[in-house]
């Protein structure tokens, strides 16, 4: 069975059209399925469970990269995390903007992301680990006095600029050989000096005492604190254009 | 061996970039090709290459298969197989190496040590295997 889950910002009346089309579509594909719309319900980690329970197949998050982290947060950490890794998988269709963790799936629209749907090409991918929160993409931090303890050293930089801590690339610019299983963060600085500055680690601590961390480009969070990563945590289904391999 | 060409070619798929604006402070351990750019101070090691840029400040030991200096190393340097120490290198500490190669310009202050077979494959005889080697 599929379950779409829609999140609420897509009740409003520009993305109307757009839903219509995707529902005529997913039916068109057989991909048809029961619908949950965010709005409204409070208590979403309950919501999601209850389908894994009822023996949801495929869990659709339905709008951007909150969308996703989510739905994720509402299925690690629980009971049913052990059958939602073995019976179900997690599919992403992209509704408007801040889709880079779509798009890092090679995911780019809603009618592209109904045929990927329907191929289910399936991938493990590693998640990333800031305190009690989760992300599929990255975590940021302007550079200019970050510290980055990793192993048995540090890094430490002076110039403007940002660092970035990749588990799953979404910007095509940055060309570094990056996987999301590979049970690694790639660690990328970029200063204005254009330089670049690039590593990888399978855990660092962060620290800068002006600016906080922010992960997947949504929650704030303050430093020291620490980042890790966890192999191969959620299925995923992905386009063959995505930027991994 | 190590022409401009060859080291760019060698080096463009290193598995860690240290940038010009970045400071290392620490032991730093690797498998793949390192390139510096920026400063470190502590040790530096890996199973491949290391390339120290022009602009490099190094306070560290380096130790590494090859090894191609153009900037500044202060610290003993151990090339298991190749250095090449660029015209503009400036190194203050004692080299070990299987090969060499430097380039008018480079300053080295210190001893050149030539490895022997052994050390050049990182196989390193431990005493006890020499005294049981003594006694037969």
């Amino acid at each position: 069975m599929h379950v779409y889950i829609y999140d609420d910002y897509l009740n409003k009346g520009k993305y109307h059209k757009t839903i219509n089309r995707l529902e005529i579509r997913l039916t068109d594909l057989g991909l048809n399925g029961k619908i949950i719309r965010l709005g409204g319900i409070k208590n979403i980690k309950g919501t999601v469970q209850n389908e894994i329970r009822l023996g949801a197949k495929t869990i659709i998050a339905v709008g951007n990269n909150q969308t996703v982290n989510k739905i994720i947060g509402a299925i690690i950490d629980t009971d049913l995390y052990g059958d939602f890794q073995k019976k179900t998988l997690l599919g992403i269709i992209p509704i408007g903007d801040d889709n880079s963790i779509a798009a890092s799936f090679g995911i780019k629209n809603e009618a592209e992301a109904c045929n990927i749907l329907l191929a289910r090409r399936i991938e493990k991918i590693d998640l990333g680990l800031v305190g009690n929160h989760y992300f599929l993409n990255q975590a940021t931090i302007q550079s200019a006095d970050t510290t980055l303890e990793i192993d048995d050293y540090s890094i430490e930089v002076s110039e403007k600029g940002e660092v970035q801590i990749i588990n799953l690339l979404s910007d095509k610019d940055i060309k570094i050989k990056s996987s999301p299983h590979d049970g690694q963060l790639d660690v990328y600085i970029k200063t204005r000096k254009k330089d670049q500055t690039y590593l990888t680690a399978e855990k660092l601590k962060v620290s800068n005492p002006k600016h906080k961390l922010v992960i997947d480009g949504i929650l704030e969070i303050e430093t020291p604190t620490e980042i890790g990563i966890i192999k191969d945590r959620v299925n995923i289904i992905v386009g063959k254009d995505r930027l991994f391999e | 061996m190590f022409s401009k060409e060859s080291k760019l070619e060698k080096f463009k798929d290193a598995e860690t970039v240290i940038g010009s604006s970045i400071k290392v402070k620490g032991n730093f351990q690797g498998q793949g090709d390192i390139i510096i750019e920026g400063s470190l101070e502590g040790s530096i090691k890996t199973e491949a290459s290391i390339y120290i840029g022009n602009q490099a400040k190094i306070v560290a030991n380096t130790e590494s298969k090859d090894i191609i200096v153009n900037g500044e190393v202060r610290g003993n340097i151990k090339a298991r197989n190749y250095l090449a120490v660029g015209g503009t290198a400036k190194i203050y500490g004692d080299i070990q190496y299987g090969e060499i190669s430097i380039e008018k310009g480079a300053i080295i202050n210190g001893q050149l040590l030539l490895l022997s077979e052994e050390h050049k494959r990182g196989e390193k005889i431990k005493p006890e295997d020499k005294e049981n080697a003594l006694e037969k």
